[in-house]
């Protein structure tokens, strides 16, 4: 038990001040100096006598509360009575606490610690002494008193907890301010929330102290209570409130203005989940570090992190409930990717919140397959009887392609999306037979890929079904060959289908082009180049005229014919365009020269050659150049 | 009514497939009946608008939602004609249910609220536990505190404007700072605009509701059918739980002529009957435990402005007392209240699930 002499004694030998309350202010002491203020030492006669605990400095005093705390564990006889140097400690502390109300915390950080410290100290009298559950009424009144300013003194640090927590939201409004002209906005991004490291230190050591007092609950209410208010106040400025959030009223909004919504929504989320959040999450370490704490930090962060971001969850939703088109596909997978970054951030939360976010997710994810699905069914339902003039591109091979060029972009997460997709169908039906495709890795493994496939499968289908339309063989050919270049060119263009499709699916449609290409040489060439064949011209071993005149008028004949038909023709390829005339010309050129050239003669009679000989070589060569063009040409005679 | 609906088949065995349908739909007005006489039945007292007891409530919802859907999927070839009033029909009852994801979001931060309530109640109980020393005057303050702040949470919305313009924090008045801790709690509504109402959504919940007659073919008496239910369900959590703009003008009335009518108007009326008692004219919302914790704090908050120091024995009985009702209250909250949650997602993702499923099949 604590003699009550030993205190009589320190109050004598050391040396005291008056007005030891007042100089707190100014004194430099801590818990571990002990030296004193010269300028503010007054050692007064009256202080030197009796009754000196009065006189003790803060810090002889609480070290005799110190004393007397260990002497509660250690002693085995019930405390009877409260040692001197410790009884008028309460009204000490409540001398403090009401000068911290009028000048608070958070500008002297030696006077805020020892307010604390004194705080802590009465908070573990008090709890030890209610544990002993004396009967003595001293200790009982000391009690009472101690607890009374034990309140008063948490409260006061409660009041000082969230007015420094929600000072934060000024200083960020008045950087916003500041910063609104600088250029570097790159700092301030970075500083969410802009504590100071001082008032980190403060804010962990008063939630230190109300946690050691017992006041838990009022320290989480407070702080939740005010990260809230600045979150919310972040968002707010960031446009949030603009949002429409209501799931009715999202159904309302036309797309156009909704894909607006749609984009600030993505950022704002983009920056929660690369700063706020991340700032947050610091925050709470940073005044709750201590492993003891470890339980309450996590129960506040994750209240705080679902009370947040629920919401971003209820924008999802429902859009992902507005009516499908395939103009949505690209947003959808942007919200996509944008809640995968989120699931990240609040990766410390409980299950129930990224469960939420995941569901979240995976409807946007079969809202985005059943799109996918929709331009299968656009394909599958392109059944014009018309056939598109001139053999070009197909407007809908050009919006399959552009389509599926696009949502390449998002492979991955669209590869995620259909795995999801694959995965749930299986559990459903049974497993498809697989193809053989043994040297393509990509189509095994990746979900997407075959997804790609079955779209061109159908596109190529559906074409083929087209080409069919044309009565003309050659005129198919060149549809067929405009397409599958088109095709071919869209997918070399892009690193990414290219992988996607895999090399032997290139090369199998360069192939095509190629027997495409022949079909087209032998359906329109093939006769025109028999016509100047050698054989059956001779009649006895002499050119027969009459044959040979037959010969040039058939030549005449086929050529204007082609040159009339296949000027309209269209190849949208500038290079294909030039290779096929290139190989016409390499085909019927030399052929024709050389059939020039062996028989003109024979009908060079003068006055009718014209009426024979329509063609030069020369000729030929600006003929040909009139192919494809999708002109009507002009069929009048060319002179070089 | 055998030859119409052999006009909407497109099936060559009309006739079974009739008996089929017919047996269909009328199982299912036998299982909302039974289910509606079970929690009609199980209303008595305490139970009703307790959290477990709506809990049921919800439960019930899902399994008749279910069997909707599984009526709605058997006749998609029926629906899926964009022209026919089925369709309509159909389509119809899932943009009404999309109202009801609304009030789901509400009555998260309702709960959010009671949460808030909750720890209040916590502080009062630590404070004012006696199995230590006796209760000093410190904890009672703090206690008075606590309950200060949770009477001002729990006031109804109309009031609680009268008194932020009253209220003013002595002390360093900063602008965060004019509140109290109950009003601040009440100004984090997160998830509905400040515009929205929740009277109103049930009004545009319960508008242009037809009732079919008696012998409507095809699916207009499940869909009258499911329509209530919903629109009961929405109604009595807005009841129950504090949202933005609660009322419970909207009429509900189902006629006699349905199975289940019984059962639900009469629960209906119940609950009707204890809105307009005096004790609960004025409270945020009908939930049992919110009036009991109401009732308990009140109680409380009386009995600690009676007491002097020193506390005589009889005083700190009475506390004792009924700090002990207090934590019967708190620890029903706490234990009910994460579930009943959990169940009102699930009510939200099941509507969502539904209408997507249905919509997909419709077009």
């Amino acid at each position: 038990m604590e003699k009550p002499g030993d205190h009589a004694t320190e109050s004598e030998t050391l040396p005291h001040k008056s007005n030891d309350l007042e100089n707190t202010n100014h004194s430099h002491e801590s818990e571990h100096q002990s030296h004193n203020n010269d300028s503010t030492e007054k050692a007064t006669p009256e202080s030197e006598s009796e009754s000196e605990s009065s006189q003790l400095s803060l810090t002889q005093v609480m070290e005799a509360v110190d004393d007397f705390i260990q002497s509660l564990s250690s002693s085995t006889d019930p405390l009877q009575e409260i040692p001197p140097a410790v009884e008028p400690f309460p009204e000490t502390v409540d001398s403090l606490v009401s000068k911290m109300e009028s000048s608070g915390l958070g500008r002297d950080e030696t006077e805020d610690s020892a307010f604390i410290d004194a705080v802590n100290r009465i908070s573990i009298s008090v709890m030890r002494l209610r544990e002993l559950n004396l009967d003595s009424t001293p200790v009982s009144s000391w009690l009472n008193r101690a607890s009374s300013v034990q309140h008063h003194a948490v409260s006061l640090l409660d009041e000082e907890f969230r007015h420094l927590l929600d000072r934060s939201i000024e200083n960020n409004n008045k950087k916003k301010n500041d910063h609104d002209e600088s250029d570097n906005n790159d700092e301030r991004e970075d500083a969410f929330p802009d504590f100071p490291p001082e008032s980190i230190a403060t804010l962990k050591k008063i939630a230190g102290a109300m946690i050691s007092a017992g006041y838990e609950t009022e320290c989480c209410m407070s702080y939740e209570t005010s990260r809230r208010h600045a979150f919310k106040e972040e968002l707010s400025g960031m446009g949030y409130e603009g949002i429409v959030n209501n799931v009715e009223d999202v159904q309302r909004i036309p797309w156009e203005s909704l894909q607006g919504e749609i984009a600030s929504w993505i950022s704002i989320v983009r920056r929660c989940s690369s700063v706020l959040l991340p700032g947050e999450i610091s925050l709470c370490n940073a005044v709750l570090p201590e492993q003891d704490h470890a339980k309450i930090r996590k129960r506040l962060l994750t209240g705080f992190l679902s009370t947040v971001t629920i919401r971003f969850l209820d924008f999802s939703g429902a859009v992902v409930l507005t009516k499908r088109s395939s103009e949505k596909l690209f947003k959808f997978l942007d919200m996509y990717e944008t809640l995968r970054e989120l699931a990240l951030a609040v990766e410390q939360s409980d299950s129930d919140l990224i469960h939420e976010i995941k569901l979240a997710q995976t409807r946007l994810g079969e809202a985005a397959v059943t799109i996918f699905g929709e331009l299968e069914n656009s394909i599958k339902t392109d059944i014009g009887r018309t056939p598109v003039p001139s053999g070009a591109v197909h407007p809908l091979t050009r919006y399959t392609m552009n389509y599926l060029k696009y949502a390449c972009e998002y492979k991955d997460t669209l590869d995620q999306v259909f795995q999801h997709y694959e995965k749930a169908e299986s559990d459903q039906t049974e497993p498809e037979p697989e193809n053989q495709r043994e040297d393509d890795e990509e189509y095994k493994t990746s979900a997407f890929a075959r997804q790609m496939i079955r779209v061109m499968e159908l596109l190529d289908a559906n074409l083929e079904i087209k080409s069919a339309l044309y009565r003309d063989p050659s005129l198919r050919s060149i549809f067929l060959m405009n397409n599958g270049r088109y095709i071919l060119q869209k997918i070399k263009g892009s690193t990414e289908i290219r992988d996607l499709m895999g090399q032997a699916w290139t090369r199998k449609r360069s192939t095509e082009l190629r027997q495409y290409h022949k079909s087209y040489q032998r359906e329109t060439w093939g006769k025109v180049l028999q016509c100047m064949n050698q054989e059956g011209l001779q009649v006895n071993g002499k050119v027969s005229k009459t044959a040979l005149k037959e010969r040039f008028k058939i030549f005449n004949n086929m050529f204007d014919e082609i040159h009339k038909t296949q000027s309209t023709w269209i190849v949208n390829d500038e290079q294909m365009q030039s290779e096929l005339r290139v190989s016409i010309a390499a085909l019927v050129i030399p052929a024709y020269r050389s059939f020039f050239g062996r028989y003109k003669q024979h009908i060079d009679s003068g006055r009718h050659t014209d009426k024979y000989v329509k063609y030069q070589p020369e000729d030929i060569e600006s003929v040909i150049d009139d192919l494809f063009d999708g002109n009507p040409a002009s069929m009048g005679r060319k002179r070089t | 009514m055998l030859l119409s609906f052999r006009r909407d088949q497109v099936d060559s065995n009309a006739a079974s497939h009739n008996n089929n349908m017919e047996a269909e739909l009328d199982s299912f007005q036998r299982q909302v009946a039974e289910k509606f006489t079970d929690l009609n039945a199980s209303s008595s007292g305490d139970d009703l608008l307790s959290l477990e007891w709506i809990g049921k409530l919800l439960d019930s919802f899902l399994c008749c939602q279910e069997e909707f859907r599984a009526i709605v999927f058997n006749h998609r070839s029926q629906i899926s004609a964009s022209s026919s009033p089925t369709n309509r029909l159909v389509s119809d009852y899932f943009e009404r249910s999309i109202k009801a994801l609304d009030v789901c979001n509400a009555i998260r931060d309702g709960v959010e609220q009671i949460r808030q309530w909750q720890k209040l109640s916590d502080i009062v109980i630590s404070a004012l536990d006696s199995r230590r020393a006796n209760v000093g005057e410190g904890q009672l303050r703090r206690a008075k505190k606590a309950l200060v702040d949770l009477a001002i949470g729990m006031l109804d919305e109309k009031d609680s404007t009268r008194l932020a313009h009253r209220n003013r924090s002595f002390g360093r008045a900063k602008d965060g700072h004019n509140r109290s801790m109950g009003q601040h709690l009440r100004s984090l509504s997160w998830s509905v605009s400040r515009s929205w109402s929740a009277s109103k959504q049930l009004q545009a919940l319960a508008s242009n509701l037809t009732t079919p007659r008696q012998n409507d073919v095809g699916l207009a008496v499940p869909v009258y059918t499911m329509t209530s239910v919903l629109l009961f369900v929405m109604w009595v959590l807005v009841a129950a739980i504090p949202c933005q703009d609660r009322g419970l003008q909207v009429s509900f009335f189902v006629p006699r002529q349905f199975r289940w009518a019984a059962p639900v108007m009469s629960l209906h009326d119940k609950i009707v009957e204890e809105s307009k008692r005096r004790d609960r004219k004025n409270c945020c919302g009908l939930l049992k435990e919110i009036g009991r914790i109401e009732k308990s704090s009140r109680v409380m908050n009386e009995l600690i402005d009676s007491i002097h120091f020193p506390m005589s024995e009889e005083k700190e009985s009475e506390v004792k007392q009924r700090v002990e009702e207090l934590v019967e209250v708190h620890e029903a909250l706490k234990n009910g209240l994460d579930p009943f949650e959990r169940k009102v997602r699930e009510v939200f993702h099941r509507i969502v699930r539904s209408r997507t499923e249905s919509l997909d099949s419709l077009c």
